[in-house]
């Protein structure tokens, strides 16, 4: 606001100064031109007396052209009539008047305050030949002379003059002799110079060549001309100026001379040819208006000043309380919140902003406080978080069996969470030569989905401990967890079995990924679009089932992996998983851990910089297992009665004995099939009910194996929970023991339900020693 | 399979010949019965010569046991062979018996 108002005021002041030196230059120019006219109308006047003073003598003159002495008297009184005039001549042809001789002119010059009068010429000064008297001579009319120096001999001076000078004729007309009436040049220039419109002003004058006959440098009259100079330094104002005063114009110039601005007022001086010029500097012409232009503006600036120290006087005294509200405040935000704060007793503003202030004060005291407990609350969560984290890890399993471990499957797995914690699961696990495995996104981020992955998880191990279908699986899941799942969260859930000796998978899809086979080319495994796990308790899911053959590789992953994205939010999409997965197959780097090594990669090398934006969750799992020829195969039938026992055990006993099991082994064998068949025999079929139980025995050089079938009710004895075998003979209950006999013996169990045929499968390594 | 029972030096003891399958069971558990029965008499299962047992049989022996813990007797299992004793082991039967 004070700039603004400062900036308006000096504005306006700009504009009148502007006005005012508009006014100035005309004031200057018309005083110039006024003093100009002036003098050079008395220059035109003295001339004029001149010219009427020498006819009036001429007159006389030519009167009594008889009386010679009569001339020193016209001469004397020309003079005396005008004091102001130089000299005067009366001169006459040679021999005019005989008895003065060849030389007669009566001579009058002021001499002090006396007038002398005498007769001038002499051999040394043959007038005839001066410029003064040949020109009226040979023009034949009056004119003025340009100036010269007349010498006097009585004094041996001489004087710069310029004459008015005419013929003196007798009555038949003739010449008989020249009136000449000379002004001091010098007298001439004291009278023009005597005005001077500015104290720095000054007059000059010049002939009709150019010549200076006045000009305030003494050194240049009569010796330079106007043109002098720029023959040095070529000038073309002052050439112009020169050529306009020789014409006999007259105007105005600005110039520039001796390093200053000057206005040039010039006219033409009369009959004389001569042309005067009234030099008048810038910087006098301005100089009261420069002189009141400074007052003014030291007025101004001493008044702006004045009015800046009052504002910030003013500014200061108001800010104060805001200057001290600010040191506290400055206190209190390095960290004294208790620091008190001055109390102004004010109702304006300020003391409304200090009263807020002071309740901003006690919210902030209130509100650190808070903080302080916050974050000692957030540290102990991120530690809690840290800690599950590491639970949640553990959770999953970190061995992975390979080549050297197994011989019929290997498997890798990798979880990379995107914050400490994360929604995706993976889980695996063997039970009766059976993979069960499965492959989890919880829907979210960070704690809940941490939480309902684990229970998704436990879950999962709790409910295939007793069923081997995954869609029985996912069903059971699907109702337990949607029970208990009052937020609305879900899981999208892949459950496989993967039948180990036949490669047969069974899976149910809920709602996740298909996986990619990779083996004989990449494809997907086609799923069902069954539901995630967790809303519908009721959903029934459909189970599918799928031949892996050797050498395929069942690539498992979340969506994290097919969502990842760059730092452009482009997504690495499922073409570049296949692309990546037929590349791996083509160089026949499709091995588990090879597989999600080069996923992996491909996967950092597209995200780049980015942030990992969801969990990202891959597993792999490739059937290894060579099937080996049948070495022998045999094969008995038995009612379901278990009287028929011995019979069985006789035909276990020789097979063992066959494949050259020792007798431990081979009871140990015997007792297990001995378990498994009478279990069929009592539950399968309904009591009283005939049905035959169908047994198998195969051995290859690894194995033996016994397949029980029946074509009773679906029973699955694997399913029952294993004993204790710690619990002390109070505790311990009559029966579980058959089913723990048979996991203990052999080497495997195994349960399928096919083609309405309860089909269990016990297996037994055969040491190559026996 | 054959079961004989027999008090000596004032213990009851059943001796079991054969193998006790599933088959063999019912009748074994008929055989060995009395031994509900016996009141403040330790008993002694003799096992030299059973050849074979499955989980049926060790029922028989859990029921017996129980039975006799029940009313402070105790049960002590004679002679088994390997056979047998690593269906014991198996099953952690040889936690729960005394073996003499």
């Amino acid at each position: 606001m004070v700039v603004s108002a400062a900036i308006l005021f000096v504005a306006a002041l700009g504009y009148m100064f502007f006005q005012a030196r508009d006014a100035v230059y005309h004031e200057a120019m018309n005083r110039a031109t006024q003093i100009l006219d002036k003098t050079s109308l008395r220059v035109d006047s003295i001339l004029n007396r001149v010219e009427v003073a020498s006819d009036m003598t001429r007159w006389l003159v030519e009167r009594h052209t008889n009386q010679a002495d009569s001339m020193f008297v016209y001469s004397r009184s020309m003079l005396e009539n005008n004091p102001d005039f130089y000299n005067c001549s009366v001169a006459f042809e040679p021999y005019y008047f005989e008895e003065k001789g060849r030389y007669f002119s009566a001579y009058t010059k002021h001499v002090g305050d006396s007038i002398r009068t005498i007769q001038g010429g002499s051999d040394s000064y043959q007038y005839f030949f001066a410029d003064w008297y040949l020109m009226p001579k040979l023009l034949d009319r009056p004119c003025w002379t340009e100036p010269y120096f007349d010498y006097d001999v009585a004094t041996n001076t001489s004087e710069m003059v310029t004459s008015y000078c005419q013929a003196i004729k007798d009555k038949r007309g003739k010449m008989i002799g020249v009136i000449n009436t000379s002004l001091s040049i010098n007298w001439l220039s004291n009278t023009i110079s005597a005005v001077k419109p500015y104290p720095h002003s000054y007059s000059i004058m010049i002939g009709r060549g150019g010549t200076y006959f006045v000009h305030p440098d003494s050194t240049k009259i009569t010796r330079q001309t106007i043109f002098t100079q720029t023959l040095e330094q070529p000038d073309t104002a002052m050439m112009a100026l020169g050529y306009a005063m020789q014409r006999g114009e007259s105007g105005m110039k600005l110039m520039h001379l001796d390093g200053k601005d000057n206005y040039v007022f010039y006219k033409p001086l009369g009959k004389t040819g001569c042309s005067m010029a009234i030099v008048c500097p810038e910087s006098d012409i301005f100089r009261s208006f420069d002189r009141l232009q400074n007052t003014i503006m030291g007025i101004v600036a001493v008044g702006l000043l004045l009015m800046l120290y009052f504002f910030i006087r003013i500014i200061t005294f108001e800010l104060d309380p805001l200057r001290r509200l600010a040191t506290e405040a400055e206190t209190i935000a390095s960290g004294q919140f208790d620091a008190e704060l001055p109390d102004f007793q004010r109702v304006d503003e300020i003391g409304q902003l200090s009263h807020s202030f002071g309740n901003m004060q006690q919210s902030l005291v209130k509100y650190i406080d808070e903080l302080k407990k916050t974050t000692a609350q957030k540290a102990t969560i991120e530690s809690d978080l840290r800690i599950a984290s590491k639970i949640q890890l553990g959770m999953l399993p970190e061995k992975f069996p390979t080549r050297a471990d197994r011989d019929d499957v290997q498997l890798f797995a990798s979880l990379t969470p995107a914050k400490e914690v994360g929604g995706d699961l993976f889980d695996f696990y063997f039970r009766d030569e059976k993979l069960f495995f499965c492959i989890g996104d919880v829907s979210g981020k960070g704690v809940p989905a941490s939480l309902f992955m684990a229970v998704t998880r436990s879950t999962f191990r709790t409910v295939s401990a007793h069923e081997s279908m995954p869609d029985r699986i996912v069903t059971i899941m699907n109702k337990t967890i949607a029970d208990m799942n009052k937020n609305h969260m879900f899981v999208t859930l892949f459950v496989g079995v993967l039948d180990l000796p036949t490669g047969r998978l069974h899976y149910c899809n809920a709602g996740h990924d298909a996986p990619l086979l990779v083996g004989a080319g990449v494809g997907e495994l086609p799923c069902d679009s069954n539901i995630p796990v967790g809303f519908m308790p009721q959903w029934k899911f459909s189970l599918q089932e799928a031949q892996i053959f050797t050498g395929t590789t069942i690539f498992l992953f979340t969506d994290g992996l097919t969502e990842a994205m760059d730092a452009n939010k482009v997504q690495f999409q499922m073409q570049r998983v296949n692309e990546v997965a037929a590349r791996a197959l083509e160089n026949q780097q499709h091995e588990p851990r090879q597989l999600i090594e080069q996923m992996t990669e491909a996967v950092h090398q597209f995200v780049g910089d980015a942030e990992q934006s969801d969990d990202l969750t891959m597993m792999a799992i490739q059937y290894i297992r060579q099937q080996s020829d049948a070495k022998m195969q045999k094969s008995i039938v038995l009612p379901n009665d278990i009287q028929e026992v011995p019979q069985l055990n006789a035909f276990v006993e020789d097979v063992c004995q066959t494949v050259g099991f020792d007798e431990i082994e081979t009871m140990k064998i015997k007792v297990a099939v001995e378990e498994a068949v009478v279990n069929v025999m009592k539950y399968a079929y309904p009591t009283g009910q005939h049905g035959d139980v169908n047994i198998e025995a195969a051995f290859n050089d690894t194995r033996l194996k016994f397949t029980i079938i029946d074509s009773g009710k679906p029973f699955d004895p694997t399913v029952q929970s294993a004993v204790d075998t710690s619990l002390s003979a109070k505790e311990r209950k009559i029966g579980g023991l058959g089913i723990h006999i048979m996991r203990q013996n052999m080497d495997s169990i195994n349960y399928e339900r096919m083609n309405d045929l309860n089909v269990l499968t016990l297996r037994k390594k055969i040491n190559k020693k026996s | 399979m054959k079961t004989t029972i027999q008090e000596q030096d004032g213990k009851m003891v059943a001796i079991l010949v054969g193998s006790l399958d599933t088959a063999a069971a019912p009748e074994t558990e008929k055989a060995m019965s009395p031994l509900n029965d016996v009141e403040g008499k330790d008993i002694i299962i003799d096992c030299t010569e059973l050849e074979y047992i499955s989980s049926a049989g060790l029922r028989i022996f859990l029921g017996i046991l129980q039975n006799a813990q029940g009313k402070g007797g105790q049960v002590y299992i004679k002679g088994i062979n390997e056979n047998v004793r690593t269906i014991f082991a198996i099953t952690g039967f040889c936690n729960i018996f005394k073996f003499m």
